[in-house]
């Protein structure tokens, strides 16, 4: 059978990163193809270049066995290949049969909208998808996650799609939404239409998946057929190497109790969380988006005080009503949206490793511009910083390189609890083993580690014990030698039957 | 890039010699222009928008706006009309009165964008005609005039042969440039203008720097009030009305940035002077007042034109 699209020694850079470096892909009609691999590993960029939004510098794309170049999105779109994004790309304020024919609506004779055929479409292809329930006149920001899910669905069938890529699509649903998503994927799969299925999720692909094809650091480890290979196969295809050799975790010894949470509530959001944490451990924080982990790490942080609670540190209450205040006492919080929280892009490197300690560096008020340098050229120094100097701005540098500045900002203030959220999220391989290690280093030099990680092999392979999260509760905390995928995943899982609420996915 | 380079692509720099060029244009048209007499007297008309403009630099850099200044001139104006004459307060305590109030009006536009989450914009929009509202309502269209001879050494009279104003605006000009340049408090207003939640996220004081920024500028428009009060000797409700659109402006061309993040006092003072020579040359070449506005708007554009196009060339 030829296939219907197919990417052959694909290469791709961005600059002088290497993203993908000879890529082969195919996808037959009527089939679900799952696309895996790690954060970081080529998969969005992949997608991106089968639909048109970035080309490839070498390589060629096939569509039924025909070279075609992409100019861009809307070539591709053209010829029915259609992603349903992760993030959503709906109008919010616009109806439901509005977004689903946005750019292509039906016309009357006279050019005008033809309302009355779109609402009628509309109406067809959402019971093509099984949800007869969902109004075509009903404005999107007032759906749920799934529902909106279905209209983008709707949308990509309105563009007769044949190919539809599917980008983590089950990442913000709740359980039973999960399994009616994979029923409308059966149902277009018997259509004839060959989906491309991003998943992380272990128990979707093996349920819904035909072929699986593994990426690994911009390189096609492999496709098989989804009988021929079992989870754990699949696992040391992405990682490549056994977990526990990959992450440079070393024993030591549990020191004093440093933090404690006695009951920490931020209402509506957190609810009832103790645990404790001590000097030169590491606590990874498990969960689902949404699950309330970042939600916990700022109320921790004062960034948004709990409601209701006891945070101890050092044994002794502390209220923390502020940034300020927990800084003041010793915490740091390496935050998880690295552009919004973490960096001041428009300004030098030396200014943002100085910002939390802006008031340390100053004689009567006036900033000390000659700490201030020292401080940024030992910080280049000590996380091996890629900078032309310490006056390159921040918006220049790599993901990998910006998040060690934003590492350096916070070690200055010379915490004793360490809160990182995501901390290698969007990072290249190298630089991520680096901020492993690091870890590893300030762990042995008595630090307290909180670390919060959607990447399970981290959590598993860097944690002395694992908290699980969900639904802003504590679900479980599982000590490293328990730690296995399957005990974690299943805290994180287990008895799911609400429906993510809007607030909570965020 | 070298360091030289990196000044000289700098749009103050770039300003810098576009004002030098407007100065000798204007010297050539005009020989009344280039005299000391004439260049300090413009000084003495500019002292009302650059007072402000200090400020107002450091509102825009936060990333917001102050359109309330003139109203609170205005306001202030009025105020010390009547808490001398009507209340028959001595003058000194009119004037810090009238200051009390212009400071009290700062800290209520910085309450309200603060606290209550209100875009700058429009929080500063109601209170421009909030303020103005109430300078009318206090005058009830009457004026004051007669005020003593003492009170007009700081609008009309010189020290050391230098208009007495001009002293005033030197001083808070320096205090506006080393607060910004050199304080903590001036990085978290360049913190704040390029990322907020950032600086918030790094424990800055992100609401106190607001307020007092806001307050300033209160402040700040209640003394270019006395001054402009002394300076005229008299006062009326309609004082000051339009003149955020200059301070504004001069902040603009003096190469700050709407947006926020970007600015120095230096560059509003260049600006300002561009301004007011523009001003006063093209109406001693005999420009009418309107074609004058033209060429100001034109060259605010092309000073930021000019400016982006270079941007583009440096990396950083």
């Amino acid at each position: 059978m030829t296939p219907i699209l197919e990417l052959k020694n694909i290469t791709k850079a961005f600059g002088p990163v290497k993203v993908l470096t000879g890529v082969n892909f195919d996808l037959r009609p009527g089939e679900v193809h799952a696309l895996m691999g790690e954060n970081g590993a080529g998969k969005s960029t992949m997608i991106r270049i089968a639909a048109g939004d970035h080309r490839a510098e070498e390589g060629e794309i096939r569509l039924d066995g025909d070279v075609r170049r992409f100019a861009g999105p809307r070539e591709a779109q053209a010829e029915g290949i259609i992603v349903v994004h992760q993030e959503l790309l709906l109008f919010p304020a616009l109806s439901v049969a509005e977004n689903v024919f946005l750019g292509h609506q039906p016309k009357t004779a006279a050019g005008l909208v033809d309302w009355g055929r779109m609402r009628r479409e509309a109406r067809d292809l959402l019971d093509r998808l099984d949800c007869p329930n969902l109004d075509v006149d009903q404005k999107v920001s007032r759906l749920s996650v799934a529902d909106r899910q279905r209209v983008e669905i709707a949308r990509a069938l309105s563009r007769n799609a044949r190919v539809l890529i599917m980008d983590e699509p089950t990442a913000a649903l709740a359980e039973a939404d999960v399994k009616r998503l994979l029923e409308v994927v059966r149902r277009l799969r018997s259509e004839g239409v060959a989906i491309v299925y991003v998943s992380h999720r272990m128990n979707e692909i093996f349920e819904i998946a035909d072929r699986v094809t593994v990426l690994r650091d911009g390189v096609s480890v492999g496709t098989k057929p989804i009988a021929e290979v079992t989870e754990a196969s699949l696992v040391s295809m992405m990682v490549g190497r056994d977990i526990h050799q990959l992450f440079p975790k070393e024993d030591i010894p549990r020191g004093e109790k440093r933090l404690e949470l006695r009951s920490v509530s931020l209402a509506g959001v957190v609810e009832d969380i103790s645990f404790d944490l001590h000097a030169g451990e590491i606590l990874g924080i498990a969960g689902l988006v949404g699950s309330g982990r970042t939600e916990l790490a700022q109320t921790i942080f004062g960034v948004t005080p709990a409601t209701s609670g006891e945070i101890l540190i050092d044994g002794k209450p502390q209220k923390i009503a502020s940034v300020r205040e927990a800084i003041d006492a010793g915490i740091a919080y390496v935050p998880e949206d690295r552009g919004t929280h973490g960096i001041i892009r428009a300004q030098p490197l030396r200014e943002n490793v100085s910002m939390a300690i802006l008031d340390r560096l100053t004689k009567f008020s006036v900033v000390d511009t000659g700490r201030e340098q020292s401080l940024a050229s030992d910080a280049i120094k000590r996380f091996s910083i890629r900078a032309r100097d310490a006056r390159q701005r921040v918006g220049q540098l790599s993901g990998g390189n910006q998040q060690k500045v934003v590492l350096a900002k916070w070690l200055a203030t010379d915490p004793k609890i360490l809160i990182l959220d995501e901390p290698t999220r969007g990072v290249d391989v190298g630089a991520k083993t680096e901020i492993h290690r690091l870890m590893g280093d300030l762990a042995k030099k008595g630090l307290a580690i909180l670390m919060i990680s959607s990447e399970l092999p981290e959590v598993l392979g860097m944690s002395d014990r694992v908290l699980v999260m969900r639904e802003g509760r504590l679900s479980a905390i599982v000590d490293r030698k328990d730690a296995s995928p399957a005990a974690v995943g299943a805290a994180m899982m287990q008895g799911r039957r609400e429906p993510a609420r809007a607030g909570a996915a965020r | 890039m070298t360091a030289m380079t990196r000044i000289l692509i700098r749009h103050e720099f770039i300003l810098g010699i576009l004002f030098v060029i407007v100065l000798f244009a204007m010297a050539s048209q005009n020989d009344r222009f280039l005299t000391t007499a004439n260049l300090l007297n413009q000084a003495r008309l500019m002292t009302e928008v650059g007072l402000i403009a200090i400020p107002m630099t450091f509102v825009i850099v936060t990333g917001g706006i102050d359109l309330s200044v003139g109203s609170i001139l205005g306001l202030c104006a009025i105020l010390l009309g009547v808490f001398w004459q009507n209340l028959g307060l001595p003058l000194p305590a009119a004037i810090g009165l009238s200051l009390a109030a212009g400071t009290a009006a700062g800290f209520a536009n910085g309450l309200i964008v603060t606290r209550f989450r209100v875009p700058p914009l429009i929080a500063t929009l109601a209170t421009l005609a909030l303020y103005r509202g109430l300078a009318e309502g206090i005058s009830q269209a009457r004026s004051v005039r007669g005020y003593p001879d003492w009170f007009a050494v700081l609008g009309r009279g010189d020290f050391l042969g230098i208009p007495t104003q001009l002293w005033l605006f030197a001083l808070v000009a320096a205090v506006g440039i080393f607060v910004l340049r050199f304080t903590t408090f001036g990085r978290t207003t360049y913190a704040i203008g390029n990322n907020e939640a950032a600086a918030e996220f790094s424990g800055l004081p992100v609401v106190r720097t607001k307020l007092l920024i806001y307050t300033a500028s209160g402040f700040i428009s209640a003394l270019a009030a006395i001054v402009f009060v002394s300076r005229v000797s008299t006062t009326r409700s309609d004082m000051g009305s339009g003149i955020e659109l200059e301070v504004i402006t001069a902040v603009v061309l003096g190469g700050t940035s709407i947006f926020g993040g970007r600015g120095m006092v230096i560059g509003t003072l260049i600006g300002l002077c561009l301004m007011q020579i523009l001003q006063n040359g093209l109406s001693l070449s005999g420009v009418r007042g309107d074609g004058t506005t033209v060429v100001i708007g034109a060259v605010l554009i092309v000073a930021v034109l000019i400016s982006n196009l270079l941007s583009r060339f440096s990396s950083d």
